[in-house]
Parts: structure tokens; sequence; C-alpha cells
């Protein structure tokens, strides 16, 4: 069961079979499709047809690469666009409710940070479709009755902002209040009784201290609204995110520049993986 | 020694707090409650007349009369249970193995390697499978190159591979919770049941199992969630049959255009996916807020 | 005011209410100017409440702090002329060790030349010039401990604040803590306030020990008052080690009284302050381990306490071995000291010996009802 109690050899290596299986199983998707952004064939299949770049770098259909597929940069520059306005918002208001669930206490705190967990439990889908008809809903009001279109309401860019915002800031918030209840208050005392007022003591001590995991919600944010499928669905309007743009792509029948563009994404996400693991450790040993 | 509470500056605290709980009551009403509560008000009413609509349960009538939906639902219900368990029994072996046979930079590795597919999209993921198992797909040309099978097989578009797409990615959401549990059980209580006369069963079932208990519960808690409400998977790996709840939804709002009935199922996706979260909870006697973080 | 040149500190009737709990009940106390000053007592007796009001994290329910003539009621903490020693230093970890201590005078907008200059001057003062760059995790706990001094030094407090510092040191470097902390505070000249649990550490480095029990002050006095002359049963019991027995009066002589302690061991002990202390008056006496006096000849002296005991066991620990004895009649168990000296190298369990001590070194004190 653990090294320092024999075990057969038998079983020990059934183990280890059991764990190569499993880690075959996890990374054969993603392994296919990093090789297949280089397969020199129209379609991401076999045969294997030779080694090529050109899903990246080709300029001419029918084997458009991935550098010069207007569609995709637009789509690319959308998500971008997209993920740093709901990291902005979504951090901002962590880093608030951090504040408010660890250090204040009022009536109610409890069910209020019960309804915050919310936006975890309810499925991305319907968190979408809920906004949708909302903000549905109020544009044809003001439509109806003051013969105003707010294009706002509408789907778009907007409300996907607003979508992905509803549930990325409870990530955040989880992520901000477990290192501010890690918070030695004495600190925050020790700046006061140096001097500082309250403010110049957040400034300088406690936001400081917060800041790993400030930017390590801020990675996580942005690479959950880079990502986001159900939730932009139901809110996207003519402009689409990355996502929506190879969902649609897939459908019409996939070329490897869909591999070419998953590779980037992956390599981006993985390097996102590990400044974020890098912040970890180096968070954890300043505690 | 635990009071830091000044007794003299009410109005400042008061102040700081508002200021405090003013973005958070916002955003939970404007983004969560009002819109769960326009979907259901949206869901009670049924058309009369063109435009014209009226309170009524009709929506939900037509949930339970027609058989697609019913199907559809209980399907999907099934499923994502099938699923939960399935995850949990594939998983709780790599998690013994990370957490209690590897030491050291193994240990750290293989879980680093577990959490790697988490940070690839969605759709990335599911691309890959779909190259894997079409009829074009590495496996199908693999089994002929090898001469098991004579013609091409399609391997995509049925329940299995649903069940393999849905288990694939949830597996994360197991993994990582049972392996930092497992990971905290001090070898000792192994050690001691041993010592004390214990076989690997008995050690396994009232040493391990018990230990790991709530991890276990919080897993299955997520990951059914997650399965429930997922639509990416479903629809690429099953195609035109898989048959899935959210995508339902997605077709009442999107293609028919009917967000009465559209709503309805929202309604009851939620009310469905909270029951069994709270049934979870009630079992294990755990506390959302924990389960949650 | 006179006495107001004269103190640097002045709390009069201080109380702290935590709803029906009184952490900190009508102390009174006034600090002289450049003195190092410790409260003592057990945990949960209110001196850290006592310490955070006077630092301005809490606020007295009634009662006025006065500093250098100046109440402090309503005074906000970062507007005090004190400043503390956290508990667990509390060092900004984000901080190297210069811009620590040159946290306090960068909010007073000293300038940058004046502050470079201040904390090189008072990092020399404290042994550690140089060590500007280094970040906290560099030190070890005793520099840790100076640097945490030196970044409240470098403000000229009134006051200084230290709230048990040494409590998470080993013991070899608490020792030296000690001492190393009573010179600084000398050098310094500045008032130190010091609240410790560890008896030792306000014995040593302190000038005045205030006794502190269930939020009041059982005894303020300079550290040889409260060993010799404890003014109660608790001071007693607590500052140094004792044999405490609960025992009734059986007799009242004119220098001293005659008791008997509940297991029937009669003993000759000082005379209580006391006018109604009457034959059969529960009382509670003390007698050191130090103050017992052990001989292997039978001496002839009746007039001090003299008793016939049997060795249960010896605790060896080099300079503090104590022998665990039995009283043969009564079978009380007494903690003796044991001197290691030759004479009593070769004492072994169940050997017969004499204790003698005098009457004047057994402190009686009346029953007092326990608090709870």
């Amino acid at each position: 069961m653990i090294p320092s109690i024999p075990q057969s050899k038998l079983f020990k290596s059934s183990f280890r079979l059991y764990a190569f299986i499993f880690f075959t199983f996890l990374m054969a998707p993603l392994v296919v499709v990093a090789v297949f952004a280089f397969n020199d064939s129209l379609f991401p299949s076999l045969p294997w047809q030779g080694f090529t770049w050109g899903w990246f770098f080709s300029d001419a259909e029918p084997k458009l690469g991935l550098f010069h597929d207007q569609q995709l940069y637009k789509s690319i520059g959308t998500s971008f666009l997209v993920a740093s306005f709901t990291t902005i918002l979504a951090v901002s208001l962590a880093v608030n409710n951090a504040f408010l669930f660890e250090r204040k206490t009022f009536p109610g705190k409890n069910i209020l940070y019960m309804l915050m967990l919310l936006p975890l439990v309810i499925p991305g889908v319907i968190l979408g479709v809920s906004i949708l008809i909302m903000s549905s809903t109020i544009a044809n009001y003001f439509d109806e009755v003051w013969a105003i279109d707010i294009e706002i309401l509408r789907p778009g860019l907007a409300l996907v902002v607003v979508g992905q915002f509803a549930f990325i800031t409870t990530i955040c918030t989880l992520i901000v209040a477990a290192r501010l209840r890690n918070f030695d208050l004495s600190l925050e005392e020790a700046a006061l009784n140096l001097g500082a007022t309250k403010l110049q003591a957040i400034r300088t001590i406690t936001i400081p201290y917060l800041l790993p995991a400030i930017v390590g919600a801020a990675v996580i944010s942005f690479f959950m609204s880079f990502e986001n499928f159900n939730t932009t669905l139901m809110l996207v309007g003519s402009d689409s995110p990355l996502t929506i743009t190879l969902y649609d792509r897939l459908r019409e029948g996939a070329t490897p520049v869909i591999n070419a563009v998953s590779l980037l994404l992956m390599l981006a996400s993985i390097l996102l993986a590990f400044a974020n693991y890098f912040l970890k450790g180096k968070n954890s040993s300043i505690k | 020694m635990k009071t830091i509470g000044t007794a003299n500056a009410r109005t400042p605290i008061k102040l700081g707090l508002l200021l405090l709980l003013c973005p958070i009551l916002l955003w939970l009403f404007l983004l969560v409650i009002l819109p769960q509560l326009t979907m259901l008000n949206i869901s009670l009413q049924e058309r009369v007349a063109p435009r014209i609509y009226e309170y009524g349960f009709s929506n939900f009538i037509a949930f339970f009369t027609e058989p697609l939906y019913w199907n559809t639902f209980l399907r999907t219900a099934i499923m994502s249970i099938i699923a939960t368990i399935l995850t949990l029994i594939i998983a709780f072996p790599i998690s013994y193995y990370i957490a209690k046979m590897l030491r050291g930079r193994a240990k750290g590795l293989l879980f680093v390697l577990c959490l790697i597919p988490f940070w690839v999209s969605e759709l990335v993921r599911t691309y890959g499978w779909m190259i894997l198992l079409r009829e074009s797909g590495v496996i199908s040309t693999f089994l002929q190159y090898i001469g098991l099978v004579d013609g091409p097989i399609e391997f995509l578009y049925t329940d299995a591979t649903i069940m393999l797409g849905l288990v694939y990615s949830s597996m994360l959401f197991m993994v990582v919770p049972l392996t930092s549990t497992l990971d905290s059980l001090d070898d000792s209580y192994i050690e001691a049941g041993y010592d004390l006369g214990g076989n690997g069963f008995s050690v396994f079932w009232h040493i391990v199992v018990p230990h790991a208990k709530p991890a276990i519960v919080s897993g299955c808690i997520v990951v059914f969630m997650l399965t429930l409400g997922n639509y990416l998977t479903p629809i690429l790996l099953g195609g035109k049959s898989s048959l899935w709840f959210t995508e339902q939804i997605f077709t009442q709002f999107i293609t028919r255009f009917n967000w009465q009935q559209g709503s309805a199922f929202g309604v009851l996706l939620l009310s469905i996916s909270s029951l069994i979260v709270w049934l979870g909870l009630k079992l294990s006697r755990q506390s959302f807020s924990k389960v949650m973080s | 005011m006179l006495n107001h040149m004269e103190f640097d500190l002045q709390c009069t009737d201080i109380v702290r209410k935590f709803d029906d709990f009184t952490a900190v009940d009508h102390v009174s106390f006034a600090i002289k100017k450049g003195s190092f000053f410790s409260i003592l007592g057990p945990s949960g007796c209110g001196k850290t409440t006592l310490l955070r009001m006077l630092a301005g994290f809490d606020n007295p329910t009634s009662g006025e702090i006065i500093i250098k003539g100046k109440s402090m009621n309503g005074v906000a903490p970062n507007k005090r002329p004190v400043n503390m020693v956290f508990q667990h230093l509390a060092l900004f970890p984000n901080m190297n060790v210069s811009e620590n201590i040159a946290y306090g005078l960068h909010r007073q907008g000293i300038n940058k030349v004046e502050i470079k200059h201040r904390v090189e001057q008072v990092l020399a003062r404290v042994n550690l010039a140089g060590s500007g760059n280094k970040q906290i995790t560099q030190l070890s706990g005793g520099q840790k401990q100076r640097i945490a001094i030196a970044r409240c030094l470098v403000l000229n407090p009134d006051v200084l604040l230290l709230d048990e510092p040494l409590g998470a040191l080993d013991l070899k470097l608490r020792e030296h803590m000690k001492v190393e902390l009573k010179q600084l505070q000398q050098e310094f000249e500045t008032t130190f306030v010091y609240i410790t649990h560890d008896q030792s550490e306000a014995l040593v480095m302190s000038d005045q020990v205030a006794v502190m029990n269930h939020g009041q002050f059982q005894q303020v006095g300079d550290p040889q008052q409260l060993y010799y002359q404890p003014d109660n049963a608790f001071v007693a019991g607590f500052v140094g080690d004792s044999n405490k027995w609960s025992a009734s009066v059986i007799d009242i002589l004119p220098d001293s009284l005659k008791v008997k302690t509940t297991t029937g061991l009669i003993l000759s002990v000082s005379k209580v302050d006391n006018k109604s202390l009457i034959i059969g008056s529960e009382v509670d006496i003390f007698i050191r381990p130090e103050a017992v006096h052990i001989s292997q000849q039978v001496t002839a002296n009746l007039q001090d306490n003299h008793l016939n005991i049997k060795i249960n066991n010896i605790l060896f620990d080099g300079a503090n071995s104590q022998l665990l004895v039995e009283e043969q009649n009564s079978g009380e168990e007494i903690k003796v000291k044991l001197p290691q000296t030759a004479e009593f190298m070769h004492l072994q369990k169940g050997d017969k010996l004499q204790i003698s001590f005098p009457f004047q070194q057994v402190k009686t004190f009346p029953k007092e009802l326990e608090v709870s």
C-alpha cells in the first residue's frame, strides 16, 4: 500500500501499468492535436502526408495558414478584449469581496457568502441563457415603452463580458480570500503602530501581501474567459471570440489550421500554468 | 485577545462596510439572482394568442407529456450519474498511486501532469478525441494497419463515446481533491493498521476510504454538476444522436425561439442540479462553502 | 503638574468589558520615565488586552490612559507616541531590513537622506550594521528580534510596548535575549512595557513588575519584593517555585502561628497581618524549595520546623535539581532544592534525612474563595 510496507512485484507493476494507461488516455488527445498541426493534408486525419509548417505560415488557399487567416486573427483579438475586461472586473470585485468576507462582520454574512458561491452551481448554459433573457427583457421594455434601442443589452461582446464576469468573480474571490485569510493581522496593526493610516497600511502592507493571489486570480480569470464556451455561446453576437469561431469551423469540417491554433493555445495555456505554478511556489515561501 | 473592534469608531466602520457591500450586492442581484428570477418568470408564461401571454404551467406540462423532452432529461441525468461513478473508479487508483506510492520528484511531476489537460480548452480536448475516434481517425486507421479489422470503423456518435468524453473532461475535478486528501493521510495510520494485524483490503476499507470520504463526496458533486451542464462534449462527440438536455435548451432558445419552453427547461435543469448538490451535502454532512473551495 | 514629568505612562482606573466578561478590572498604575516595567500573568489574565489598549488597538470601557501628560482617549493608534514589538514580531515580509525600519519614518514624511542616515544609525546600535539589504527570511531569530525593536526605537517613542516577543524562541536564545533586551533598554533609555507569562523574563529584566490575574493587578513591586514579600497567595504561588499546602490555624503565638495541614503535618509559620485570623481559620501556606535546609545529622534546634523525611525521588536537573521527599508521620510530600555539593552527591532514593526551615520562610495567607 505504501513504500514502507512490502508488496508483491505484481501489485506494484500493475499499478505502474495502470498509471501508464491513465496518462496515455490523458495525453492522447492533446498529443494528436499537436501532431496533426504539422500534417501536410487538408484534413486532420491519417494518412500522414508529410511534415509542414504550412498551417502556420502559408498565405494561400486552400492551406491558408493561421497567421494569414484574418477571421482567426480577429477572433483571437476579440477573445483578448473580452478576457481583459472580464479579468479587470472580476479581480477588482474579488479583492473587494475578500475584504468584505474576511474583515467584516455583519448580519447575513453567511447567507451572502453562500449566494456568492451560487454561480458555481449554475451550469454555464443556464447562466448564459438567463442573462440573455434578462437583458432582452429589459431591452424590449425600453424599446416598446420609450422606443429606445439599447444596443449594449442585445447579444454581443458586452453581454459576453457580463456573463463571464458573473461566474469568474466567484472563483477569483475564493482565491484572493484564501490568501487574505492567512494574512497575519498584526502586520497591519504594526503598520498603524508605526504611524500609518488605515489606507496606507492596506496599500503598503496588505496589498503587496495579496499581490501573488491577485496575479494568480487574474491569470485564472483571463484563462477561463479565453477558453469559456458555454456561457459565451448563448450571449455572443456578430463578433465571435476564438472558441466560438473554432466551434463553427469544427462543425463545417475541420482543417489542420484548427490544430495549429489549438497548439498555440495549448502552449500559451501551459505557459500560463507554469507562471501560475511559479507564483504559487513563491508565495508559499513567504509564509 | 481576539478583539480588534473599536468601540468608539462606529460611523466610519459602517461606511466602510457599506462601500464593500455595494459592489457585491449589485453583482449578485443583477447578474445572478435577477436573471434566474426572470427566467423563472418567463418559464411560467404560456402563449394564448400571438404576442399574448398568460401565467400558467403549460411549459412544464409540455415537459412531462412530451416523451422526447422527458427522455432527454432522464437520459442526461442517468448518464451524468454513470459518468460520475466511472470517473471516481478511474481516478481513485491514480490519486492513490500519486499520493501514497510515489515519493519526491515523481510525485510532483505526475500531479502536475494531471493538471495539464485542465489548462487546455475543452474545445481543443474534444477536438483531439474527434481526431482519434472518427472513421478516418487515428485509432480506426491503426486497427486496420495491424489487421484487426478490415474496414474503417466509426467510433464517434455513440453513447460510449459521449461517456468517454464526459469522464475525460471531469477527471481533473476528481483527481485533484482526492490526491490532496489522500496525501494528507499520514503514512503511520496505514502502518498502524498493518501493525495491528490488518490486511491490504481491511486497511483500505477502514482507514483509507473513510479518510478520503469528504474528497470523494465533493469530487462527485462537482463532477456531476459539470457533466449535467456540459454542452460541448455531447454535441461534438455525440453528434445528432447526443440527446443532451443542455442541447434541448439551446434549441428552444436559439433555433426555435421558444423562450418560454427553454426557460422551463432551464429552471428544471437548475433545480435538479441544486437538488443533487443539496442531497450530496446533506448525506455527507458537509458545508457548501467547504466543498466549493 | 509635577508627577506628569516623572511618569511616561499613567493609567487610572482602566476597565475593559466584553459583554459580561471583564477583561481588565479597575487597573491603575504609573510607570517612571526610562524604566523597564513588566506585566506578568497567566494567559487570559487580561495583560494582552491592557497592552492593546495602550497601543490604541482597543479602547477602555472606562478610565484614562495618559502618556507624557497627554490623555490618549480617542487617539488613533497611528497618532500615539508608543510603538509595539508584536508577539510574532510582525516584520513586513515584503520589505527588507532597511525598508522595515524606514517604514515609520516614511510615514512621518522625513526626507530620504535623513531616513537613510537614521536607519544606519539604529542598525549600528543594535549591532546589525550592514544588514540593511537582507531579507527578513535571511535573519536568525535573535536578529529578527533586534530588527523589530530597532524598527520601533528609530521613531524615538515615549513608550515601547513588548508583547511576549521572546515566546517563540528556543531556550538558549531566550536566555541570551533577556540580557540583550535589558541592555538595549538601558542604552536607549526608553520606557519599556513588557508583558509576559514567563516569570523569569519578568524578574531578570524589570525594574518594576506588576503581577496580574483575573484582570486585576495583584501586586506591583520590584522583583525582589515579589519574590520575598508576596502580598497574596496568588503572587506567592505564581512567582517562583513553591510548596503549597492548605492548613488550619491551631495556635496563635506572639511572633508566629502554628498550623496543621490537611494531612496532619504541624508547622510553625509566619504570622499574617490580618486581624480576623482566629484559631480554626483556613490558610494557604507557601515554602520555597530553596528555603529548606537538608541535613544528615540530627540537630537540636527546635525553634524551627524540623521534619524527618524519606527521599521519594531525585529530580536531577543540574543546578535546579530537587528532591521529592515524604514527611515520615503525615506522608506530606515536599519539594526540596538539592544543592550540587559533594555532601549530597551520594544521596539515593529511600534515604532518610532531616529537613528544617525557619518559620519566617513559610508565607501564610488567609484562604481565598476561588474566583472562577
